[in-house]
């Protein structure tokens, strides 16, 4: 994979590690969403509606927890990471990208607590 | 000078493949499955929560998705084609961007102007995710709305 380019000065740019934690998130979720989506399919071989069962679902959660913590994490990621991206192409707020940053930080954190609260009680 | 009415400013527009090439339309449907996505990763993230308040809780949430009628299998198979859509380019776009691949060697910019990242290699790789695409997503509309799990 390419470096990151670097300033003048030789400091890393911001934006540039985003998009490198862009890709690296991307490529985690091909694997860890599609073993999701896997233990959701008839190679489970149970019909859909079973796998939604409570015990079918929480024993997901248990068997997998590493998995689901990888797929909670790098979603909100790559996702929210998305929408800022979009956001700043399509505003160019300069004076307020720093709110901008924030919102999304503070989403990002919200969700993945959520999630992990998800993940910590039903384990 | 007039404008061409395709290079309009805004948000509708900077996604309005329409008049543009085969790469602008695989951009706007990156962007727009990944929309449906973050909207779908909000609302599964509190949907799984309620496993956290028992077996009674998650029955509740369950019937109160049932109770959505076809629409809810019809909303998972629009969440499936978006993740398999936007995963496909992605990977496709992670070999573009990080690794170089199917763009192609840097040429003078002689008019008319081609673009070389978008060479022979490049529309196969589109074309061969976008048929892969429909025919998983296909295959997922007979399993999720017809019930037909054969693979």
């Amino acid at each position: 994979m390419a470096e990151p380019a670097k300033e003048k000065g030789g400091s890393l740019m911001k934006e540039s590690w985003n998009m490198v934690v862009t890709y690296v998130t991307g490529a985690l979720l091909v694997f860890v969403l599609t073993f999701h989506l896997l233990l959701h399919s008839p190679l489970m071989g149970v019909a859909f509606d079973s796998t939604l069962l409570f015990p079918n679902a929480t024993g997901n959660l248990v068997d997998y927890q590493i998995v689901f913590g990888l797929l909670l994490i790098g979603a909100v990621i790559h996702g929210f990471n998305g929408i800022r991206v979009m956001v700043l192409e399509w505003l160019h707020p300069t004076r307020l990208a720093w709110l901008l940053n924030l919102i999304v930080f503070l989403l990002m954190a919200f969700f993945i607590a959520v999630g992990t609260v998800t993940l910590v009680v039903v384990g | 000078m007039k404008r061409e009415k395709r290079f309009g400013a805004g948000l509708f527009s900077s996604l309005n493949p329409v008049g543009f090439n085969l790469e602008r339309w695989s951009y706007t449907v990156h962007r727009a499955t990944g929309v449906v996505m973050v909207g779908y990763l909000m609302a599964h993230i509190f949907e799984t929560f309620q496993l956290t308040g028992g077996a009674t809780a998650w029955a509740n949430t369950m019937s109160a998705l049932h109770s959505l009628g076809p629409m809810e299998m019809i909303g998972l198979w629009l969440v499936a084609g978006s993740a398999l859509y936007h995963g496909g380019n992605g990977i496709r776009l992670i070999l573009n961007e990080a690794f170089g691949m199917f763009m192609g060697k840097p040429i003078l910019p002689v008019y008319p102007y081609s673009p070389t990242s978008l060479g022979r290699s490049q529309k196969v790789a589109v074309w061969t995710i976008t048929v892969a695409v429909l025919a998983l997503w296909v295959w997922a509309g007979l399993y999720l709305l017809a019930g037909l799990g054969v693979i």
